[in-house]
């Protein structure tokens, strides 16, 4: 009986502390309810939804638009804040907290704001709050460079709904930069109140207000009652937090959520074949390469990097690494992205050409070489394709697989001869496209990490940058491009697609290339 | 006894240092600049200078390392998450009791199941039930976590629609993820229990229970569970720390937001103060577990308990 009672004690330790270890995650759990709840319970009322659930592959940082620049972060603020300007879906400059602009010189532009704007804290637009967002954005180190061509000592509020903008020498694409998301407006009281938690007690303009965040699992906004604009047709928005792409596809499958971003290419034909589901297609301004180091042997000869240019084949590793996701590249930019040079001549897969280009640059019989990569999945594939593609022209490469930290490191500091990375032109305007890849004062964390540098091509991207007539900006970046293109410091690889796979029954949902898709128009049928 | 739990738990305190210390020590030396992670690699230098002086990564490393010590244990301040901004004990608080239910809830499933399993096994050695047994735990130790994830929910959640693929938020979202992560502890519990048992039926005490006439089911609950636990505590314990510590794989199958998932986000991005508290959250916590098996281990076996001064 004795013995029995100290096994009853035992188990029922176990049972309590199972009990407790259950229990006390209950507070989170109460928060965690909303928006996921209602999931598994299919809805019975007979009305229309207005709660609309989105998945995708992170949950953001923080919501303070000056202190990350991260894509989960950017899709979430997206729908609080609102820019000066903004871009549509075909990147092009639309009004949106400036009713008009209009250039005073070179260097300045006078923006007149929307009359009536209310915050969701309940304050009206000012001039002053632009001017506040303005310097903050100048002051942060995550967002800084986005808005570092703008003068802050020479930001003049004219009175509450007119301010003037001034560029520190003329900067062509500043509409572009001001309609990034980095750049919404906030308010001056709002953020000072919140001071470091600010982030996490976001204040915007936007049609969407938000309300509740459950930390690395959704984010849960509201319908603003007072926005100025037309108002949102959904009562509710949440941002779950699916990491692992498989299951997102499954939870849009089993009608977990209503919209899933990026949907990865192996679950294409999953959700194509679905006919409760539509697959969204759309071209992204992401763009991947493989880049050459330029300033080390045998790759600062261009025949080199031509004739591997001609010995790979691109259209198999579209079709092998990313489904049939996205198409080949033909030179650095996209064809969404202004002056993207559509006529470039693809290098196509000729291993005949590469073998003359080899004989003549005196490697015919080829070399050792390394491919640098992260631990990302299709990068290193491509990388794989690439060592196998290369050995009809000798070349003996070796994959290199880094931690992202280390592999910025050291493609910064040039130790690597061929790499592997992405770009995304989130402006849509070339000259965050080409810029710091291709100017030679971008060299190692700039962004250039061939070390490849043109005269014609800075004095192209120079004269581009400063240029206000958008034609004969046109021009200097199509040449720009050519060069580019013949003098092959990258592999053109590959440019990006979004996909998003979206319920049947939801409508107005479109995605903008940059990534960061609005909800203001969503609905459901 | 009380002595005992005070002086292990005096010893967390050289635990915590050298916790502290060596993951400190890893996180500087690992290459990697956390500002220009953190900016991406878009972002100019002059930013990432500008945000490494805000974060103070210029300074030498035991100054860093010193002012870590230092505001932990004066202003029982570990920091700010370097990306979010979030307190790191709010972010490790919010997102810990997720872990800790789900690690609880496999430890639930591995000893309901196992348990009793390794004591049928045992008791009716070389028997189908016994052969299906060892064959199923040898599957289930093999089987690696996000496969069996992935199965299961196409299984329980796609076709058969029984249970919701991801979320953490109702018991109908715990039953996948639980099943799934006990899985291998299930396994291991079972052949523990399994060996254990059988180790000890073959005891001259037991013989001396059958000879003295005693039902065969009071023998094996009552005089060998009881000896044949000990090993299967300590596995149970062992597992349910590990389990805290590894769910990173279920967490993001089913997207639960827990605190493994929280720490490799936090280390591909070299969030230090995450990494650090979370490690000193995880080591802590797996102490306090060993502390309470080897309790346990008095209330089964009256002789450990007398070692206990």
């Amino acid at each position: 009986m004795f013995k029995n009672k100290k096994l009853l004690v035992l188990l029922s330790m176990v049972l309590v502390f199972a009990l407790f270890a259950v229990g006390c995650s209950q507070p989170a759990d109460d928060t965690a309810t909303p928006g996921t709840d209602d999931t598994n319970e299919p809805a019975d009322e007979v009305t229309v939804k207005e709660e609309l659930i989105v998945g995708q592959g992170a949950d953001a940082v923080t919501l303070d638009p000056h202190s990350t620049n991260d894509q989960p972060s950017s899709r979430v603020s997206k729908q609080i804040y609102e820019t000066l300007v903004a871009q549509n879906e075909n990147m092009e400059i639309e009004p949106s907290l400036a009713e008009s602009w209009e250039s005073i010189d070179d260097t300045t532009v006078e923006f007149k704001l929307k009359q009536g704007v209310k915050f969701h804290n309940g304050e009206e637009l000012k001039a002053s709050d632009v001017k506040f967002t303005i310097l903050r954005a100048l002051d942060s180190s995550h967002i800084g460079h986005i808005v570092g061509q703008i003068d802050g000592e020479k930001i003049e509020v004219i009175d509450d709904y007119t301010i003037r903008l001034s560029t520190k020498e003329p900067f062509a694409p500043l509409l572009a930069h001001l309609a990034h998301t980095a750049m919404a407006i906030m308010n001056e009281k709002a953020v000072t109140e919140g001071g470091e938690d600010y982030g996490q007690n976001p204040v915007g303009t936007g049609p969407f207000k938000f309300n509740n965040w459950v930390i690395g699992d959704s984010i849960e906004l509201v319908k603003f009652d007072e926005y100025h604009g037309e108002p949102a047709k959904l009562k509710k928005v949440t941002f779950r937090n699916i990491a692992e792409n498989t299951t997102r596809t499954i939870e849009l499958e089993t009608g977990g959520i209503d919209i899933a971003y990026d949907i990865p290419p192996t679950d294409v034909s999953r959700v194509e074949e679905n006919s409760d589901l539509v697959l969204q297609r759309a071209p992204s301004f992401s763009t991947s390469y493989i880049g050459f180091n330029a300033q080390k042997k045998p790759y600062d000869d261009v025949r080199v990097r031509q004739a591997i240019n001609y010995a790979i084949d691109m259209a198999s590793i579209i079709e092998a690494v990313y489904q049939g996701v996205g198409a080949p590249a033909k030179g650095p930019l996209g064809p969404n992205v202004f002056a993207g040079h559509q006529g470039l001549e693809e290098y196509g897969f000729n291993v005949e050409k590469a073998k003359e280009l080899m004989a003549d640059a005196g490697y015919a019989d080829g070399f050792d070489t390394t491919i640098w990569t992260n631990e990302n999945q299709q990068r290193m594939d491509i990388a794989e394709i690439v060592q196998n593609q290369l050995k009809a022209i000798n070349i003996n490469t070796e994959v290199k697989v880094m931690e992202w930290g280390a592999y910025l490191e050291g493609t910064a500091a040039g130790e690597h001869d061929m790499f592997i990375l992405g770009w995304v032109t989130v402006t849509g305007d070339p000259d965050y496209g080409l810029y710091a890849l291709f100017h030679s004062s971008q060299f190692g964390t700039g962004g250039n990490r061939t070390f490849w540098s043109n005269d014609r091509v800075d004095e192209l991207l120079d004269a581009a940058r400063v240029e206000t007539d958008p034609s004969k900006r046109e021009e200097y970046y199509l040449e720009a491009q050519e060069i580019i293109r013949d003098e092959a410091p990258w592999v053109f690889t590959w440019i990006g697609e979004n996909l998003a796979g979206v319920q049947k029954n939801v409508k107005g949902f479109t995605q903008h290339p940059a990534g960061h898709h609005s909800l203001h128009g969503v609905y459901f049928e | 006894m009380h002595r005992y739990i005070f002086r292990r738990l005096l010893l967390l305190i050289p635990v915590m240092m050298g916790v502290t210390f060596i993951i400190f020590t890893m996180m500087y030396f690992t290459p990697g600049d956390p500002a220009r992670i953190m900016l991406g690699e878009t972002a100019p230098e002059a930013d990432v200078i500008r945000l490494r002086e805000e974060l103070g990564l210029d300074d030498p490393f035991l100054i860093q390392f010193g002012r870590y010590v230092k505001n932990a244990v004066i202003h029982q301040d570990i920091g700010r998450s370097y990306t979010s901004n979030r307190p790191v004990v709010g972010e490790i608080t919010t997102r810990f009791p997720a872990t800790l239910k789900l690690a609880a809830l496999g430890v639930l499933v591995s000893v309901a199941i196992g348990i009793p399993t390794g004591i049928i096994s045992a008791t009716k050695q070389y028997s189908i039930f016994d052969n299906v047994a060892m064959v199923l735990a040898l599957i289930g130790v093999s089987m690696p976590n996000f496969w069996q994830g992935l199965m299961t929910m196409l299984v329980f959640s796609v076709y058969l629609g029984w249970f919701p693929s991801s979320g953490f938020s109702t018991p109908m979202h715990w039953v996948l993820p639980a099943v799934t992560i006990g899985t291998a502890s299930c396994a291991i519990v079972t052949r523990m229990t399994r060996s254990s048992m059988l180790e000890v039926i073959r005891q001259d005490y037991i013989r001396t229970a059958r000879a003295k006439g005693q039902v065969e089911s009071k023998i094996i609950n009552q005089h060998a569970l009881k000896n044949a636990l000990i090993p299967v505590i300590t596995v149970v314990g062992l597992q349910f720390g590990y389990l805290l510590g590894g769910a990173i794989l279920t967490e993001t199958i089913f997207a639960i937001p827990g605190v493994g998932r929280l720490m490799v986000e936090a280390v591909l991005r070299r969030d230090l103060p995450i990494v650090m508290g979370g490690v000193l959250f995880i080591a802590v916590t797996f102490s306090i577990v060993n502390l309470c098996v080897d309790i346990l281990y008095a209330f089964v076996d009256p002789r450990i308990k007398s070692q206990y001064k």
